[in-house]
């Protein structure tokens, strides 16, 4: 089976210079172009947050797509749904916005569309090659990798750093 | 050896039935999954059905398969089918009809019914109903041609989402509740500001303090409701909202036991070792007091039935219990949380409020020396609410964050540093 690929974020590299989230709030506007979408009703939005922790530290913050998926059993109007990539995602169509998803999400991911009562939420941008956050990141924080991928860099990065002062 | 297929019978076809049969066919791809619903229609989307009076839903729009997890297939669906009892011994279930059905793993998921309060004279008039499936959103929703004024009796969530769908209809609207404000079980009466004031904005008329003695009518149905403070209120429709009763008089009570509900273990199995229970029949328990309680809430009903199907299909989960309180919704325009220990009136609760003109905030802090978050109320402004619910629920030490959590500016960042 193919391992879907999913948004990882390495905190010891992220700014706090937020790139990701303009990105995801102009990827998910209708004209996504960053000058109109600024002018655009309902207001695009980001799907990601950056968090900031004292003192230091600033954290992204996307969507899981919980294996578990709160959200999805918990929606009282079967807007929430899994696809064959392994993704979470609101059927804006279908959401009432009661925000039970909102009640549930042990991350606080979900956000909440006000003018249209729609919950919003990362959809790991499908149409693209990877996440638009993913691409706008300078800094490579946010990676797109299958979990797998990932913790092999993980670990090879984590055996460099043990290995390199000795080397030098 | 040979592998005989196992055979599951799910008696009730609703949030928390449904639920298992998607938990069981998710483990268990060969058994045989059968599941009674004694309703015409097909599983939907109970909460769902206020949408149908308003008008912006048609039925087909609000059916549980291929919406949602509910993609299950090789389901088999038996409408029209009420279990009268269960033959612990034969392992079999014993329909209205006669039929005789076997199983080898069984679960009781037949819900609830509305309660209706025996001290109102009159409440089997056409025009009074009690809104809970689908079939009965239809019959309001045609009552609801006929009619200028709904009186609901009851000032819980289901009365107000019904009052709203209502008013979409331009019909008036009078709320008669007995506590001294609407939504007492989610929130105490002085929490209750912003909404009340959104509810009377939008048109909602609200009688506080006064019960329904009796519903009087004529040949074409209800025709005024009598309150018990002598008042007559002229009416064409009542709906009555005043909580649920468990479904649990088809079982024995010598095979299963039973308290309000169907007792169930950790692993939602009653006394009988094949035979399950979820949902709003079974009683469940509050993880943050340990009581045993019942809920009769969607979401607790499908986390409740995921778990039994999952323990049916062989693979032992334990429910992690739910609180009674756990409610998500938007009336009015005015958005709103409840979840946890909410009501501290005379209770010696380490209670935050935190209120501007357009948001209410109320955190519950145990008054023991670890100090965990019990209760959450949030209105006007509900972001990341989920993040409070897993602090309550997982009992979180919030010690050094609980700052954040009182001035509002908590999130998921907190807890990930903190557990580095």
């Amino acid at each position: 089976m193919n391992q879907p690929k999913e948004i990882f974020a390495r905190l010891d590299r992220c700014m706090g210079c937020h790139s990701c989230q303009l990105a995801c709030a102009v990827a998910h506007s209708s004209s996504k172009l960053s000058y109109s979408a600024l002018t655009e009703h309902p207001q695009p939005k980001s799907r990601l947050w950056i968090e900031w922790v004292a003192p230091d530290k600033s954290v992204p913050i996307v969507c899981r797509h919980c294996d578990d998926a709160p959200c999805m059993h918990a929606c009282i109007a079967g807007a929430i749904s899994r696809t064959e990539e392994h993704a979470v995602l609101t059927d804006k169509d279908k959401c009432i916005g009661c925000w039970t998803c909102v009640m549930v999400c042990p991350y606080g991911v979900i956000g909440r569309q006000m003018e249209e009562q729609k919950a919003y939420r990362c959809d790991r941008c499908p149409d693209l090659e990877e996440p638009a956050c993913v691409s706008a990141c300078p800094t490579k924080a946010l990676v797109y990798q299958t979990v797998e991928d990932f913790s092999a860099a993980q670990r090879g990065a984590a055996a460099e750093e043990l290995v390199s002062p000795q080397e030098g | 050896m040979v592998m005989v297929d196992t055979r599951y019978l799910i008696v009730g076809g609703s949030a928390a039935g449904m639920a298992a049969a998607e938990a069981i066919r998710s483990v268990d791809p060969s058994g045989s999954v059968a599941i009674l619903s004694e309703e015409i229609d097909a599983p939907y989307f109970r909460p769902m059905i206020p949408f149908l009076v308003s008008k912006k839903k048609e039925a087909n729009q609000i059916y549980l398969a291929g919406q949602g997890p509910y993609q299950a297939t090789d389901v088999e669906l038996r409408l029209e089918t009420k279990a009268r009892s269960i033959q612990v011994e034969a392992r079999q279930v014993v329909t209205e009809n006669g039929d005789r059905l076997s199983y080898d793993r069984l679960l009781i998921a037949t819900g609830s019914r509305p309660h209706i309060p025996s001290g109102i004279e009159g409440t089997a008039t056409p025009g009074v109903f009690a809104l809970r499936s689908l079939e009965d959103a239809r019959q309001v929703s045609k009552r609801a041609e006929l009619t200028e004024h709904a009186i609901m009796l009851g000032g819980g969530l289901l009365n107000l989402k019904a009052a709203f769908a209502l008013l979409e209809r331009n019909i008036k609207v009078t709320l008669v509740v007995n506590s001294p404000e609407v939504l007492s079980q989610l929130m105490e009466p002085q929490d209750a500001h912003l909404i009340r004031q959104a509810l009377d904005d939008a048109g909602l008329r609200i009688i506080t303090g006064a019960n329904a003695v009796q519903i009087a009518a004529d040949g074409e149905g209800v025709t005024s409701v009598i309150l018990d403070n002598g008042a007559e209120v002229p009416c064409q429709m009542v709906c009555i909202g005043k909580g649920v009763v468990p479904n649990i008089e088809w079982v024995d009570k010598n095979d299963i036991r039973l308290e309000q509900g169907v007792v169930v273990d950790q692993n939602t199995r009653t006394n009988v070792p094949e035979i399950y229970a979820a949902g709003d029949v079974a009683v469940t328990f509050d993880p943050i007091t340990g009581d045993s309680m019942m809920t009769g809430l969607w979401t607790n009903a499908v986390e409740m039935g995921r778990c039994a199907g999952t323990n049916m299909a062989g693979r032992e989960t334990a429910y992690g219990g739910t609180f009674g309180i756990l409610n998500a919704t938007q009336v009015a325009a005015m958005p709103f949380v409840s979840m946890g220990i909410v009501h501290t009136k005379n209770t010696d609760y380490d209670t935050h409020t935190k209120s501007t003109p357009s948001s209410y905030r109320k955190l519950v802090f145990s008054p023991d020396a670890d100090g965990s978050l019990v209760g959450a109320l949030f209105i006007g402004d509900i972001s990341k609410a989920g993040i409070y619910k897993s602090l309550i629920r997982e009992k979180t030490d919030v010690s050094g964050f609980r700052k954040h959590l009182i001035d509002n500016s908590l999130h998921y960042g907190h807890l990930l540093c903190k557990e580095k």
